[in-house]
Order: structure tokens, then C-alpha cells, then sequence
């Protein structure tokens, strides 16, 4: 899904632009919450992320996992752990927080075009779990008027985190060309 | 008719159906007459207090109810209902 971000005068052939403070903060969220998974979105214009949105893990809140298209496996997993152990595998967005940010993008002319979320022991590849869920959603961006975002993942495995970007359509995963600046 | 959109999730509940139709005047009477056909469907989306629980949203005809009149928002035949279920991940 090659397309052209619009730099002022200037076409830049990527398929997403983040500033380099934005991906920082992206990085900053993560630390701040590991060894549990953090979660966000990132809005922008013609694939120009310009704004940021940390949205709260509520994996923990009772039924979450219930409501979130989790497989039995994972689900089975999940339930096994303590609330807070789950934070350290999985994530499930707070809506109202999804709301919010729905809500401001549309007040600025924005787009959503990236969802982000960090794996505290993981590599910066998406899960099964992770590709299970976004070719669930497929079908629900339309409806809820957004396009079908990007999947950006900050790995904090190592000491030096590694930061990719995918998308995922119909359980296939392909990496975004991303411009940092 | 309503036409309400069950999501993935919630499918066990709607015996595998992913689209049902209902009659209700607003959200809370079709969460309501969901739960009359599709018992435990309410206690999913709700809490005890009977507000919508954090990791979901309802839009109708694609506006999201938490910014017109939450679980209050009316409802009128051929209305278009989409429950969301949280986006997650592992
Ligand atoms: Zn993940």
C-alpha cells in the first residue's frame, strides 16, 4: 500500500511519515509502563502522523478479555494469569479513551493512521494474537468511519528498542515503508 | 426493524450470528430485547450499574454513542447498530 505523503511543497513516496519526537514519545510511553504492554494511536494527514494519542491498557478490568476477540487459547491463557500479569502479554484498549481521541481527530481534519502497542519481552513482530485481531477489525474500520490503520510495535526486549511498523490485511503481514524525521 | 452487528466475540451468544434484527426505542431497550433472545449478551457489553463497559462501543449509523446520548440514544426502525469490541493485542 504504497502511497505518497504530502510534505508541504514536497512528495515524499513513503507510506507513513512520524516525526521524530512523536516515535520518542512512542518509545517514552513503552518505558513508562513495562513491564506491561502500553497502547496508542497516531493521527495525521495524507500518511503525515502529527498527533498522538496514549489510550489506557485495561486488559486487566474484569470480562476484558471476554469482549476482545482473543482466541481460546490465548483467552484460556490469559485467564490463568493475575490482572497485572496480564498486562505484561496483551492489551485491550480503553474505548472510552478511543472515543476521545476519535472525537479530536475529527475536530482537526484528522485521519487515524497508525495503532501502536509495545512488547516488553517480545521482538517487534506482530503475534498470532496481534494478526488475529487486526483481520478481525478489517471489517469494523469501515463502519466506524476510519481507514484501515497501520500496526506499529516497539519491542523493549532488548536494551536499544527497535520500533516497526506493518500492515496487516487479510492475515498477511507486510512491513510499512516509514519515514522518520 | 433495528439491524444490530454482533462482532466475533460475542457471536457464541448470538448462536454464530454476526447480524440480528431487534425492535427497541433506544440502545438500552435493545441491549434489553437482545438479552431477552440472547441471554448473558447484556451482561457482556454492561456493568452492574448498566453502563456500557470500557472495552466496548456501540455506533449508530456510525456515530459513536458515547457522543450522542450514550445507552439513552433513541433508536428508529431501520437504524443501523455496530457493537465494537475493544481493539486489542497480544
Ligand atoms: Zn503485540
Amino acid at each position: 500500500m504504497k502511497r505518497e505523503a504530502q510534505d508541504g511543497e514536497k512528495t515524499i513516496v513513503a507510506d507513513l511519515v512520524i516525526p521524530k519526537t512523536i516515535l520518542d514519545d512512542i518509545i517514552a510511553h513503552a518505558k513508562e509502563l513495562t513491564p506491561y504492554e502500553c497502547c496508542g494511536l497516531l493521527a495525521g494527514t495524507n500518511g503525515v502522523v502529527s498527533h498522538l494519542y496514549r489510550t489506557k491498557n485495561i486488559v486487566a478490568m474484569e470480562g476484558a478479555q471476554n469482549l476482545s476477540s482473543f482466541d481460546s487459547a490465548k483467552a484460556a491463557h490469559l485467564e490463568r494469569l493475575s490482572p497485572a500479569e496480564r498486562a505484561e502479554i496483551a492489551f485491550v484498549m480503553d474505548m472510552q479513551d478511543f472515543s476521545s481521541a476519535k472525537k479530536d481527530m475529527r475536530n482537526n481534519g484528522l485521519d487515524l493512521q497508525i495503532v501502536y502497542h509495545s512488547h516488553p519481552h517480545d521482538p517487534a513482530r506482530p503475534s498470532v494474537t496481534d494478526i488475529k485481531i487486526a483481520t478481525d477489525y478489517e471489517e469494523i474500520w469501515p463502519k466506524i468511519n476510519l481507514p484501515i490503520p497501520a500496526y506499529l510495535i516497539v519491542s523493549l526486549m532488548s536494551p536499544e528498542p527497535d520500533v516497526k511498523t506493518y500492515w496487516i490485511k487479510s492475515g498477511c503481514v507486510t512491513p510499512a515503508d516509514v519515514l522518520i524525521r | 426493524m433495528i439491524k444490530v452487528r454482533i462482532p466475533t466475540p460475542l457471536r457464541p451468544v448470538t448462536k454464530g450470528q454476526g447480524e440480528v434484527e431487534t425492535k427497541a426505542g433506544s440502545v438500552v431497550e435493545m441491549i434489553e430485547s437482545l438479552n431477552s433472545t440472547y441471554p448473558g449478551i447484556k451482561d457482556r457489553l454492561c456493568d452492574e450499574m448498566g453502563e456500557l463497559r470500557r472495552f466496548v462501543n456501540i455506533y449508530v449509523n456510525e456515530e459513536d454513542i458515547r457522543f450522542l446520548t450514550g445507552k439513552d440514544t433513541p433508536l428508529k426502525d431501520g437504524d443501523e447498530v455496530s457493537i465494537v469490541p475493544a481493539i486489542a493485542g497480544g
